[in-house]
């Protein structure tokens, strides 16, 4: 009989000694090392140990009578020291063994990130039944805290787990969604809430720094300086093959033990399996690959011909009530199609990849029963061009619709509010319309509903369409863009109800059809999370066209304008002179402009940078000319030097400058301030405009002087200049708050109506609301674009990525 | 041989009872009784209107109720259950969305050896805090929970209540160092399953059933996925049985699955109404009585958790 | 094959683009997904607009001078428009961008 040595007592060496009993039980006298003082069990089930939900006996594989009845020489709790290749023996502890065969199933080790702090008591790894144990241990202390570095598979696991057993948890992850080599981001978006439900903290893009604690873990400082108290530290990160034995006897290694398909390595008589082996460039994590392995290595011991293959790989995640399922390459390649399906009431996001008409990757979240049948037919490579169109529906699909979109609406209680502004319920719109009302404009006439800021009125017509059914007729609404049935209105009130506060919480939450939106959908949802949610959202400039983008109006010929902010139209010699100088320096083309302003044109995106530093350095900053934001505030010389001059309309415009400069808003806002009637700063076709006159000062709005030339009509009239000012930023914010992207000002006040844009500021404790947020929103908005980008490293982004035309050259 | 000996001398629920909504009133649809053939005589003989009875109260309250104590109460059947030596009875609703498909009740009698429990948690402000529950003997657990909130995401009821989905575990009294799991340990209870009970409204209520080893609720638990109920078919997800062991699959095992129709579980997935049945051949493991209860969500059966005895 | 490293995928903001100076012009190195990049010619065949400075939607990108939406994996413009863009090898090995310089060599000659 032939002697084989196991070294390590895993799944997939496990799952050899499985294949050879059963098929050829006598072939091999059999010396199994493990340095765990135990046989093996089902690794892939400490989670559901860890959360309470199996107990360790239950994921017991192979213990000692299985062992015993193999015949099996258990060698448990001793290491092996060596391997010695030219005699032949493995060197343990206790002793040498002889071999005929061996085989290296010495798995891998988690991977500990160097941080300060790492070896510190409390920090521990997630890999084996010890760690599944100290961690229950730790959650034994009432209150206690624990920290998961890594939003991997096993990192949520680890954090459910903990959670589960009554710890606060948070979740550190240095990507900008979790499971990002699982998941896509809407899938990310979603586990990310589902986890938020179970209340587990998730930190994303968040940077460790340092553990700390004196004799033991106290807390973790991440990069931008939050201090987490903790009891425990959860690493979490990934693991590493162990080959250090293999290495020092010499066997060739890559990343791993590099074995060929018949799982041989360099030496003939020396096998390897498992999470230690690499193959064909790859290296393995999942357990299916390690099955197969096991099987192609039994055979290849009994001298029979197999052959290990790559297979695609399907993912789960082991939280009871997280449903995902990840399958094949979703991400990467060319010549692809996506398919997109969302219920966000369900909570549901399918997303499917077809390339040449095979499905060659599944990303599911809350429904994901038909996850095996996507993998058997990536994994075949099956032509799914015939059931192209239904696909997405799954194996069962028959032709039914979906849910309906008015059974929201219908579900509503009779005391549901409809519309906000005029306290209007959901019966009282019933009523209405059992009383005769038909249509919108009858129940604006009669109950108010949907008659003032507007944004409620797809909710309106819904109820309308409930309650007379067939006899309505739903006005065709005019969607944002493709991606959504969904009007402007409709997204920025469900935005604000239900505290969406990122896209990937938009497109999932909404429904949208296309995986990220298109270029007309991106910036209207990017600018309404950032005037809704100023403090949560993060700004992404890549929803924004070009000159938000790059903080200059790029002109035909690609080069870019630059203008700076002259406060209130007022500049001084120092400035002049700084920008006479960029003009030479940068080549530039200069215009003064009708907002009052100096205009650098011609400028090349690689000096932009450059160019800003030297205004910056003159004390300047930008001056917003191609923002949807405050533009300019165009003044007169008022009373200071004007004989006719009321009120010192300069140093009024330079106030207004100064406070509202920064702010993004639907469209571009312009302001004016004339002294006096005669209106020297044309005011009077600014979307603000502010005549001064002897008792105090006239607030006009929806003004305009471009394709529509319009008069502003009155707001306000208005005694002091702070109270100006007050009127002035309540009215911006609540523009802000409820336009519709892309209409200007007068736009939007002829869909409210002035007297509901009126009646609202008049409101003292509505104005002040409207004055706070519109200040908190500045908090984070009125930086200089300039001086963030005139650093080093941003100013790397303006260069290109590489230059290659020297190397063309050679 | 076996079998004999390892069935428990006395059983912690005494009467399971399936109650159907008829026009405007529940009737009786299927029930275990055990020996108690005059509770159960008195029983099919009722009827419950909406508000009416334990069972009336479930329906027209939308709420599991727990009733401790019959005498002066509006339970319906005081006599029957008296003489039967009922002290106590759970009433749970099973909803589809807003219409109600059955109340399931069982019933348990006062027994100072007896110990288990059948608990209620409801949400209140943000956590959830035990609405009711029957203890028997368990008198220390029982004053442990009265005294225990569950945020969400945290132990058996709070897991249940964020995951949406029923959940079994393990080594209840071993594994949590808390106050209500060290007294649990001391109680005998072992194994737990939590399962939501979703109700018209939106109000969260979680329904735990907690089993000692000497007399157990069940001998035998069972969750399953029905999700794919579109599909016709149910999938077992976890499960332990005191005679097969574990009863989930790994990865690389064939899953267990039942047709809408097919056996026991599959009639409550095909009905969507609870299901309880004693004594006919074919019952998992050789076990006498067998109670499933669908979990709808959605419009459809999400879940059926299921309980042997 | 003459596959020349350009930089780092974190280089290229997660839809957005970066531009690479080569012998027959500027290319566009799209970012679309967190591990998947395109190559295209940087000019829009309409007006020549710089269509790295687009927005990135899906395997698409807007030129941000008229709205011309390009298909990053044919090259072909999208919906009534027509027009098409080149399109250039590119592969990522790790977090490195790689580009075919003979392809786009080739491009030149051609």
């Amino acid at each position: 009989m032939q002697k084989l040595v196991v070294i390590g007592a895993g799944m997939a060496s496990g799952r050899v000694l499985e294949h050879l009993r059963d098929t050829a039980p006598d072939a091999f006298e059999i010396t199994l090392f493990n340095a765990e003082p135990r046989g093996n069990y089902n690794r892939i089930m400490l989670s559901p140990v860890l959360s309470g939900e199996k107990s360790y006996e239950e994921i017991v594989t192979h213990d000692d009578g299985w062992y015993g009845a193999g015949k099996v020489n258990c060698r448990f709790g001793e290491k092996v020291i060596s391997i010695d290749r030219d005699r032949k023996v493995v060197v343990g502890e206790k002793g040498e063994v002889s071999y005929d065969k061996l085989i290296i199933g010495t798995g891998s080790s988690p991977f500990i990130i160097p941080l300060p702090g790492h070896d510190k008591p409390g920090v521990v790894a997630y890999r084996d039944l010890e760690d599944t144990n100290a961690m229950i241990e730790a959650a034994g202390k009432p209150g206690s805290r624990a920290v998961v570095i890594g939003g991997g598979l096993l990192g949520l696991e680890a954090a459910a787990g903990l959670r589960l057993r009554g710890m606060d948890v948070t979740v550190l992850h240095i990507m900008g969604h979790l499971m990002e080599r699982q998941l896509d981001e809407a899938a990310g978006y979603l586990l990310k809430k589902d986890l938020e439900k179970r209340g587990i903290d998730v930190l994303l893009r968040a940077s460790t720094k340092e553990i700390r604690g004196r004799d033991r873990v106290e807390d973790v400082l991440l990069e931008d300086g939050t201090v987490l108290p903790a009891d425990i530290v959860v690493m979490a990160v990934g693991i590493r093959p162990s080959v250090q034995l293999a290495k020092d006897a010499g066997l060739d290694c890559g990343r791993a033990i590099i074995v060929d398909a018949q799982m041989q390595t360099s030496d003939p008589a020396i096998y390897a399996v498992g999470e230690c082996v690499e193959f064909d460039g790859n290296i393995f994590g999942l357990v299916a690959p390690l099955y197969d392995q096991a099987k192609v290595l039994a055979r290849s011991l009994l001298g029979e011909v197999d052959a290990f293959a790559m297979r695609e790989l399907s993912t789960k995640l082991k939280v009871t009530g997280c449903d995902l399922f990840s399958a094949g390459d979703f991400a990467e390649g060319e010549g692809r199609e996506d398919i997109v399906f969302r219920d966000p009431a369900r909570g549901v996001y399918k997303r499917l990849v077809i390339e040449e008409d095979r499905l060659v990757g599944a990303v599911m979240y809350g429904d994901t029963g038909d996850g095996n049948w996507y993998f058997g037919l990536i994994k075949d490579g099956t032509d799914v061009s015939a059931m192209r169109e239904t696909l997405i529906f799954g194996p069962a699909y028959q032709g039914g619709a979906s849910a309906d979109p008015l059974a929201a609406v219908a579900a509503l209680p009779d005391d549901a509010e409809i519309c906000g502004c005029n306290g209007v319920c959901k019966g009282d719109i019933v009523s209405a319309i059992e009383a005769g009302a038909g249509d919108l404009g009858a129940i604006r006439a009669t109950t108010k509903a949907s008659a003032s800021c507007g944004t409620c009125t797809g909710l309106v017509e819904q109820v309308l369409a409930v309650t007379l059914g067939d006899d309505f007729q739903m006005p065709a609404a005019q969607p944002v863009c493709g991606c959504t049935d969904l009007t402007h209105e409709d997204v920025r009130r469900l935005i604000k109800a239900q505290e969406l506060k990122s896209q990937p919480a938009v497109w999932q939450e909404l429904g949208w059809k296309t995986p990220n939106g298109c270029h007309v959908c991106r910036p209207a949802v990017n600018f309404y999370l950032l005037a809704d949610w100023p403090l949560d959202y993060q700004d992404d400039p890549q929803s924004r066209f070009v000159n938000e983008r790059n903080h200059a109006n790029i002109q035909k010929d690609g080069t870019y304008s630059v203008m700076p902010r002259m406060w209130g139209g007022m500049t001084n010699a120092q400035e002049l002179r700084a920008i006479a100088d960029a003009a030479d320096k940068y080549n530039a083309v200069v215009k003064v402009t009708g907002g009052q302003r100096i205009d650098l044109l011609g400028i090349k995106k690689e000096d932009l940078p450059a160019i800003w530093s030297d205004m910056n350095d003159a004390g300047m900053v930008s001056g917003h000319a191609y923002t949807k934001g405050l533009r300019t505030v165009k003044t007169c010389v008022g009373s200071d030097w004007c004989r006719f001059g009321t009120q010192d309309s300069t140093g009024l415009g330079i106030i207004l400058e100064k406070r509202l400069w920064g702010s993004w808003t639907p469209h571009k806002v312009k302001l004016g301030v004339s002294g006096c009637p005669r209106n020297c700063a044309e005011a009077t076709c600014k979307d603000v405009g502010i005549i001064c006159v002897d008792s105090g000062y006239q607030i006009g709005v929806g003004g305009a002087a471009g394709m529509d030339v319009k008069e502003v009509e009155r707001l306000h009239d208005a005694r002091t200049e702070e109270e100006t000012i007050e009127w002035t930023v309540a009215f911006v914010q609540l523009y802000r708050e409820h336009a519709k992207y892309l209409d200007r000002a007068y736009k939007w006040i002829a869909k409210v109506g002035l007297d509901w844009v009126r009646d609202t500021l008049a409101d003292d404790a509505e104005r002040a609301a409207l004055v706070e947020r519109f200040d908190i929103s500045q908090s984070v908005y009125q930086k200089d674009p300039w001086a963030e980008r005139a650093s080093p490293e941003a100013a790397r982004h303006f260069k290109p990525l590489a230059d290659l035309t020297l190397e063309a050259a050679e | 041989m076996e079998l004999a000996l390892d069935r428990p001398v006395k059983t912690f629920v005494e009467v399971t009872e399936v109650w159907v909504p008829k026009g405007d009133t529940l009737v009786l649809a299927e029930g275990y009784y055990g020996t108690l053939t005059a509770f159960e005589e008195a029983s099919r003989q009722t009827a419950f209107a909406k508000g009416e009875g334990l069972p009336g109260k479930a329906w027209a309250e939308a709420r599991p109720v727990v009733l401790k104590g019959f005498d002066g109460s509006y339970f319906k059947r005081i006599e029957a259950a008296r003489e039967a030596g009922l002290t106590s009875a759970v009433a749970i609703p099973v909803f589809a969305g807003k219409e109600l498909k059955a109340v399931l009740v069982v019933l348990c009698g006062d027994d100072e050896n007896r110990t288990g429990a059948i608990e209620v948690w409801a949400e209140k402000d943000g956590v959830l805090m035990l609405d009711d529950g029957y203890y028997g003997a368990a008198k220390h657990f029982e004053w442990v929970s009265q005294h225990t909130q569950f945020p969400r995401g945290q132990g058996l009821p709070g897991g249940v209540w964020s995951a949406e989905t029923p959940i079994l575990m393990r080594d209840l009294g071993s594994g949590y160092r808390f106050v209500r799991a060290e007294s649990a340990g001391k109680a005998g209870l072992t194994t737990g399953l939590g399962l939501p009970v979703p109700v018209p409204g939106g109000k969260s209520f979680v329904l735990t059933l907690l089993s000692a080893l000497g007399t157990p609720i069940a001998r035998r638990f069972e969750i399953w996925d029905a999700r794919r109920a579109g599909r016709g078919e149910a999938v077992l997800i976890d499960g332990i049985c005191a005679r097969e062991g574990p009863l989930w699959t790994g990865e690389a095992e064939p899953e267990r699955k039942v047709s809408a129709w097919q056996g026991l579980v599959g009639r409550a997935l095909g009905t969507g109404v609870p299901v309880v049945e004693s004594g006919v051949p074919g019952l998992s493991a050789g076990y006498d009585t067998m109670t499933a209860l669908p979990i709808h969500r959605a419009g459809e059966v999400s879940h059926i958790v299921a309980w042997y005895c | 094959m003459n596959w020349i490293d350009v930089g780092h995928i974190d280089d290229i903001p997660l839809r957005g683009a970066q531009i690479v100076k080569t012998s027959i012009g500027c290319v566009a190195v799209f970012r679309t997904d967190e591990q998947e990049v395109f190559a295209t010619s940087n000019s829009c065949p309409h007006k020549g607009g710089p269509l790295s400075e687009g927005i990135v939607h899906g395997r698409k990108v807007t030129c941000p001078l008229h709205n011309w939406v390009f298909s990053l994996e044919t090259g072909v413009a999208q919906g009534a428009d027509a027009g098409q863009i080149a399109t250039y090898p590119v592969r990522l090995d790790g977090g490195r961008v790689l580009l075919d310089l003979d392809e786009i060599g080739k491009r030149s000659a051609a």
